[in-house]
């Protein structure tokens, strides 16, 4: 008897196990998980579609041909749709927000942010002096870019989305950043 | 033995977790929650905990290695409550449970209680033993909860992993006091680990400073004796802390320690000579020990980073048969200077000084001398190169190695990485490691009963020839993203060892003083050998509630004993003490009503050596979100019998670990 209660106590487990498995698996319907942590994307898309209302372009004021707010991405589109659906119906100096994929650094001239994908990393140096010449706001998440000589650095600050600013990096691109960004910013540099 | 990529900021490793944790890289954005996080201001997005799955095909084509990681998330919905127990999940690593209180880990083979041929760190302070260089597993310990990942790779992983790196790494790393904020309390109970609780509280004090405190306690049952002597009840008790600073843009400072205390059952076999006899004493013992650690990292810009960190370690063991006190002083320093957009080159140097008192307890072990100080340096480089960009790329480098045991030891390596494409790579690579001897090789003596009458002894005696074990390994590595929702990853190792520990017999004599026999016995390096096989596992997730891992673990285990070597038990101990096969399935559910299931399997194949039968057996977990940030949870254990045997080790009949029942609670704030 010793022998058969366990071996029967196994089958009923493991027929439960498979029961509750199969069971689960039906109810896909009615399923709704929790809502899931959006990804860094996301948040930073986020970040991009707000900075302007904390910046003003001193060397370049707003021409009144200028029929939309341009956020730009140089290089490879880490965003996916999250870009669109986070400037769309948004407006910043009274222009509407507007997302943009530009391939060549000279039609930055068209844009207020440029956001440079890590896929342009080992064309940064040459690319930041001329969008500093164009007078964008320059955003990034690739490592060491404020010190590279970008504007804005987003970095990940454990799993949060958080920037640093260089200051002397907005200068030369004429851009002048609010007390109020300055304060959020996790680093803030003031050497080239 | 100081990795250094570790602790680069690890955008390969985190992105690694991302991996396992959802080989979903494509994953379309939820345009809900966008228009959410649209209404946020600056301040409210920069508080937004994030994914970043975004990153996780370049990563998977990142390692020239067999890696595997572990999320917290894993650990989690496991209810591991032991580290032994999270590593479990991992495939190709063999865990399993001497007694209550002891565990025999082993990856690649050699699996033994002593786990001498991996090494093991626990936020970058090696936990390893110099007296037998393994780790005594059930104290280490740290609050399950704040774990951030753990890493596991099998085989000799790289060059700059270095000593007792031999069959693989288990790097341990817990979450920065940045991400324990707030406060959180667990505490359970259940047949087998009869009361638990953990407390953390995390803090800030300015925005560049947080700080970290837990505490927690367990008290657990003995496990299923067929002779009626429980012996193996545990208790333990254990705090700490971290603490995270962010000094200025390129400075930041780590500083954390942890204590603790503990009793725990054990049964040993006592000899003694006079009269001649052996005996079995359940006592317990008393384990305890601490340790403080820091970590200073400045980044030196444009990719490259300095790191120095040193630790105290202390260890008080006072077991029925042997007793041990020591302190360990470490100190490393990493650079990771990155030459051009094409070539990382890694260094670093390191000196441990251990200083161990190991009195005697009973007359039959014995080291001499009891006082002794080991010291150990050492040094890495290790250049990572890409030939042909985002495709092709090479690292090779050696680590020089001087212990107060043997003299100059190189252990070089190079490694091979191609990724044809985003989602395909493979790898290969070629290590040679080596194992340096410890105390119980070089200094130890232990006598143990051969026969009452007549009476005689067998004495295995530490003189000090033993040298390094060596290892050259062969491995080659494939993975596949087939599809966002499955990825593939397959290793095939070979490696060949030689000069590992035999005992050699010498010839027997009478000895006065016990009016006994002697069999005397010495350590040599008198057997060599190969192992073999594969490691192939499985990430699918079907749907966006569910995920199912599987892996299957192939091991093939060739012993030889050199023709001047009359050792005749060391071959089949080492063959028959690891699983040929191994088969995981962990399959996550996420069910309406904010629950959570989650099933686990496992099987494992014989240990003829070990007299453990090959079993299987499954775990179950259900946990339900009462609201955001209580939890609660009932996780069963090795549920398909009411006891089995996993590995040997007590005296007297096997311990066989029982079925068990734990119902936990978790709050967090």
């Amino acid at each position: 008897m010793r022998g058969v209660a366990p071996i029967i106590r196994i089958r009923l487990l493991s027929r439960v196990i498979c029961c509750a498995l199969a069971i689960s698996a039906l109810s896909a319907g009615h399923l709704y998980a929790q809502s899931p942590p959006p990804t860094d994307y996301q948040v930073k898309a986020a970040y991009l579609s707000n900075f302007g209302r904390f910046v003003e372009w001193t060397r370049r004021p707003f021409a009144p041909e200028e029929q939309s707010f341009n956020v730009c991405i140089l290089g490879d589109d880490p965003f996916g749709p999250a870009l669109d659906a986070a400037v769309a119906g948004e407006s910043v100096h009274r222009l509407p927000l507007a997302a943009r994929r530009i391939s060549k650094v000279q039609d930055a001239a068209a844009c207020r942010i440029v956001f440079l994908s890590s896929s342009e990393s080992s064309a940064a140096k040459a690319v930041l002096p001329q969008l500093e010449a164009a007078g964008v706001l320059t955003v990034s998440d690739m490592s060491q870019f404020t010190r590279r000589g970008g504007v804005i650095e987003l970095v990940l600050v454990g799993n949060k989305v958080r920037f640093e600013i260089n200051l002397a990096a907005a200068e030369r691109a004429g851009v002048t950043l609010s007390s109020e960004l300055l304060k959020l910013a996790v680093a803030v540099r003031k050497a080239p | 033995m100081k990795p250094s990529w570790r602790f680069r900021p690890s955008a390969l490793l985190l992105a690694c977790v991302s991996v396992s944790l959802s080989p979903l890289p494509a994953q379309q954005p939820d345009p809900n929650q966008q228009a959410h996080l649209k209404g946020l201001t600056l301040a409210e997005l920069g508080n937004i905990e994030v994914t970043t799955v975004s990153k996780s095909p370049v990563a998977v084509s990142r390692t020239a290695a067999a890696i595997y990681v572990i999320t917290q998330e894993d650990i989690r919905r496991s209810g591991a409550s032991s580290l032994p127990d999270a590593l479990r999940l991992a495939p190709g690593v063999e865990v399993a449970r001497i007694d209550g209180v002891k565990w025999a880990i082993g990856i690649r083979g050699f699996e033994s209680r002593l786990s001498r041929d991996v090494l093991v760190l626990i936020d970058g302070r090696t936990v390893y033993s110099p007296l037998f260089h393994g780790v005594y597993w059930e104290v280490q310990d740290t609050l399950m909860e704040d774990i951030e990942r753990i890493e596991v790779i099998r085989g000799p992983g790289g060059t700059i992993w270095g000593a007792n790196a031999v069959n693989g790494v288990i790097n341990i790393i817990t979450r920065s006091a940045h991400d324990t904020q707030g406060g959180l309390v667990s505490a359970g109970g259940g047949n087998v680990d009869q009361a638990a609780l953990g407390v953390r509280y995390g803090g800030t004090a300015g925005r560049a400073f947080q700080y970290r405190l837990y505490g927690k306690a367990l008290t657990r049952a003995p496990e299923y004796h067929s002779d009626q002597r429980p012996f193996d009840d545990f208790r333990r008790a254990q705090g700490g802390g971290r603490a995270d600073w962010t000094i200025n843009s390129r400075d930041s400072l780590t500083v954390q320690g942890d204590f603790y205390d503990g009793r725990d059952g054990e049964s040993a076999l006592i000899t003694v000579t006079s009269p001649p006899s052996s005996y079995i004493l359940d006592q317990n013992g008393q384990l305890a020990g601490g340790n403080f650690l820091a970590r200073w990292k400045r980044d030196l810009g444009a990719g490259s980073d300095l790191q120095i960190q040193t630790y105290y370690d202390r260890v008080s063991r006072q077991q029925p048969n042997q007793a041990e006190f020591r302190n360990t002083f470490d100190f490393d320093l990493t650079h990771h200077w990155k030459l051009s957009d094409r070539q990382v080159l890694i260094w670093g140097v390191g000196a441990r000084i251990s200083a161990g008192e190991i009195p005697q307890v009973v007359p039959t072990v014995v080291f001499d001398p009891t006082r002794r100080t080991d010291q150990l340096y050492s040094g890495f480089v290790q250049d990572e190169v890409e030939i042909a960009r985002n495709r092709l790329s090479v690292t090779f480098g050696t680590k020089i190695l001087r212990s107060s045991y043997t003299g100059l030891d190189m252990e070089p390596g190079a490694r091979l990485l191609y990724t044809p494409s985003p989602t395909t790579t493979l790898w290969t690579g070629i290590t040679r490691a080596v194992r340096t001897p410890s105390d119980i090789e070089d200094t130890l003596t232990t006598t143990a009963l051969r026969t009452e009458n007549p009476p005689s002894f067998t004495r295995t005696t530490g003189d000090r020839v033993f040298t390094a074990e060596t290892m050259i390994g062969y491995e080659a590595g494939y993975r596949q993203l087939v599809k966002p929702a499955l990825s593939l990853d397959l290793s095939l190792f070979f490696n060949r060892y030689d000069h590992l520990l035999s005992l050699e017999p010498g010839t027997p004599y009478f000895d006065t003083a016990t009016a006994a026999t002697i069999f005397p016995a010495v350590n040599r390096n008198g057997v060599f050998g190969s192992t073999g096989g594969l490691e192939i596992a499985a990430n699918y997730k079907p749907r966006s509630w569910w995920r199912v891992q599987g892996s299957y673990a192939w091991l093939n285990m060739e012993m030889h004993t050199r023709p001047t070597s009359a050792d005749t038990t060391t071959v089949a101990s080492l063959q028959g003490s690891s699983p040929a096969h191994q088969i995981l399935v962990q399959s996550y559910i996420n069910l309406p009503g904010h629950l959570e299931f989650n099933q686990f399997f496992r099987s494992v194949s014989s240990l003829p050596a070990q007299h453990v039968d090959g079993y299987r057996t499954a775990d179950l977990r259900m946990a339900w979100t009462r609201v955001p940030g209580l939890e609660f949870s009932i996780t069963g254990h090795n549920l398909l019998q009411g006891h089995h045997a996993e590995f040997g080790g007590d005296p007297g009949p096997l311990v066989q670990i029982r079925r068990s029942v734990f119902l936990g609670v978790t709050w967090r704030q």
